[in-house]
């Protein structure tokens, strides 16, 4: 038995030239397995680090997981500029080449459907933050207040935050609706963790967006950006992105794991 | 504009991809650790709040 393992990035079309002198994941050169008109790009990895057992443990080490997902990441980048390219899930791991050469046989049409659907278009991600502070109603805070004055003002304070989360929620949908004008599609993502991401304000749109041009995109975000600038909101813009967001389902569905 | 090339991407906004996108192979044919559920779980390990990362898109 071999000692190593091979880890896939993604899959091109069989015409696509990729670098030759791409690194990967844990310094192994990654290299295609061509069939059935698909490559899928590989680079060997050690059992030792990546068979089932010590991938369980690594993969709760926070370190170790970012530096792979980095250098996943940075493949696919690497690829994204020379081709369209569909992004393998982090951690699809294979025994041989034959077990790769299976998986492009098998999903075949769901891959090569999104090789087409994906050409000549990128991911972007859309993220929308409101200052805390922003402006907002506030119930009147009064000294010597009774019983009743107190339920008053928390009614009103209630109603106020109610209020500020309904107009978060409004400006969140302009946002999302007017970037879909533009693109050709569109993923709603959950807010991130402020644990991991340490964001100021309130992400109240995560977003990503497949599109085709991306300067048209860039001026629909500026715009957006100045509409809305007024009521606290930050609009981050990120890409273009290996198509994450774009390609789940296609095989997912026609192949559940 | 930046490209992401030009950035120094944000841990989070990988995350946000890697483990929730990208294409899901068979298990069959994959090794079995490979399996989403498992990335899932082990990150749940670092994330105490990590219900968002399971789960669809919340309502707003």
């Amino acid at each position: 038995m071999s000692d190593e393992l091979l880890w896939a990035y993604g899959v091109v079309a069989a015409g696509a030239a990729p670098p030759a002198d791409l690194v990967g994941v844990a310094g192994g050169v990654v290299a295609p397995v061509a069939t059935a008109g698909l490559q899928a790009l590989v680079s060997s990895v050690p059992q030792a680090q990546f068979a089932a057992e010590p991938l369980r443990g690594h993969l709760n080490d926070l370190p170790w997981l970012e530096r792979v997902a980095r250098e996943h990441e940075a493949v696919l980048e690497r690829l994204l500029a020379e081709a369209t390219v569909v992004p393998l899930r982090l951690c699809t791991i294979f025994e041989d080449t034959g077990g790769v050469e299976l998986m492009l046989e098998r999903e075949h049409d769901a891959l090569a459907e999104a090789l087409g659907r994906l050409e000549g278009r990128q991911e972007w991600g859309v993220k929308v933050l409101l200052d805390r502070d922003r402006p907002a109603p506030a119930g009147e805070a009064a000294h010597d207040e009774g019983g009743l004055a107190y339920l008053a003002r928390r009614r009103s304070q209630l109603a106020a935050r109610e209020e500020a989360r309904g107009l978060a929620g409004q400006l969140a949908d302009q946002v999302d609706g007017a970037l879909r004008v533009v693109a050709i599609d569109a993923v709603r993502l959950p807010a991130q963790n402020r644990e991991l991401s340490r964001h100021e304000g309130d992400m109240v749109l995560n977003a990503a967006y497949l599109i085709g041009d991306p300067a048209e995109l860039g001026a629909c975000v500026d715009a957006l950006q100045e509409r809305y600038a007024a009521q606290g909101a930050r609009i981050d813009l990120t890409g273009p992105w290996p198509p994450y967001n774009f390609v789940t389902s296609a095989a997912a569905e026609q192949q559940p794991a | 504009m930046t490209t992401i090339a030009e950035q120094d991407v944000a841990l989070i906004d990988l995350v946000d991809r890697l483990l929730g996108g990208g294409v899901v192979i068979a298990g069959d044919i994959t090794l079995a650790v490979a399996d989403v559920d498992l990335v899932r779980v082990s990150l749940r390990a670092l994330i105490s709040s990590v219900a968002s990362l399971e789960e669809g898109p919340p309502p707003l």
